[in-house]
């Protein structure tokens, strides 16, 4: 079984991947755009989702050793600061932290990748639209450049009009999308803030 | 001022205590289960990162000469003396334990 989501929100992910496991199914593979493999499972599995910075090849290879001995198996994850997707069969020991100490480390490492992304989107937006953002929001008009085009009338306005609106597209949608992710990883951060409060 | 890691977690607390012997990460987990009586259960995630605290701050590391794929770590000198600082702290609480024990008072 193949599913397709994308998710921004680490605990949304790590919460809809548990519940296609308690329907019976383990994970085999996380793809990189949001694509997830199933497959039927006579053991009920459960899946943690660990954030880790950047880390030395040594150290990886240590971080992967400990979680293996605990029986995890690691489904996606590399060493240069990203998500680990830890899966196992359930059997009572279930977590991955075990502490208040490392749970408020967890969340913490969490709401930084969220706030440093958020900035970056805002940092590209705001480059490529050299200040611009709420123009190059609102304005959607802007973007059609044929000369005359809303003076035009009738066919020959529609036939300009939908000629143009997939290019017109390719200059607005950029800006929406930075704004949404910038908006989702902003939540994110708070969500996760959220949760390192329940801890610290 | 005082280390930021003081006064030991209970975790760091009992993974020093077990480092008294050499141990590599899945036998401090059992040995601290077992010393703890079965109260702490050390998770992946929590060992992981306890141990690499621990070794940045030098008052755990690596046994030289190991050569498996897994580290085996023991506490330093620093570590004991860590230990040292924190068996008096509970020794001064647990002397308030039995002073100010309200039903000694009567």
């Amino acid at each position: 079984m193949k599913k397709r989501r994308w998710f921004i929100n680490l605990l949304k992910e790590e919460k809809w991947l548990n519940d296609r496991l308690a329907e019976g199914y383990a994970c085999q593979r996380v793809g990189r755009l949001g694509g997830y493999t199933f497959g039927p499972s006579s053991r009920k599995m459960v899946i943690r989702l660990d954030y880790r910075n950047r880390m030395s090849a040594e150290k990886y290879e240590e971080y992967k050793l400990t979680y293996a001995d605990f029986g995890w198996t690691l489904l996606k994850g590399n060493r240069w600061g990203s998500v680990q997707y830890w899966q196992k069969p359930s059997d009572g020991r279930d977590e991955i932290f075990s502490d208040a100490g490392s749970l408020v480390a967890f969340y913490k490492r969490l709401t930084q990748y969220a706030l440093s992304t958020a900035c970056l989107f805002f940092i590209y937006a705001y480059v490529v639209f050299k200040g611009n953002i709420i123009t190059a929001l609102f304005n959607i008009k802007a973007s059609y450049l044929t000369e005359g085009l809303w003076q035009m009338e009738g066919n020959s306005f529609w036939r300009a009009f939908l000629f143009e609106t997939p290019f017109a597209m390719l200059r607005f949608l950029p800006t929406w999308i930075f704004a949404i992710c910038f908006l989702t990883f902003l939540y994110s951060y708070y969500q996760y803030d959220k949760q390192k409060k329940k801890y610290a | 001022m005082k280390h930021p890691l003081l006064p030991l977690s209970e975790t760091m607390h009992y993974i020093l205590l077990s480092l008294k012997e050499p141990l590599h990460g899945y036998a401090i987990m059992q040995t601290v289960e077992q010393i703890s009586a079965g109260t702490v259960s050390l998770a992946a995630g929590t060992l992981y990162g306890a141990v690499e605290n621990l070794s940045k701050h030098r008052w755990i590391e690596p046994v030289p000469g190991e050569t498996g794929r897994r580290k085996v770590y023991r506490i330093t000198q620093e570590g004991q003396r860590i230990l040292e600082i924190e068996r008096s702290r509970i020794e001064h609480l647990l002397s308030l334990y039995e002073t100010r024990d309200p039903h000694e008072k009567t």
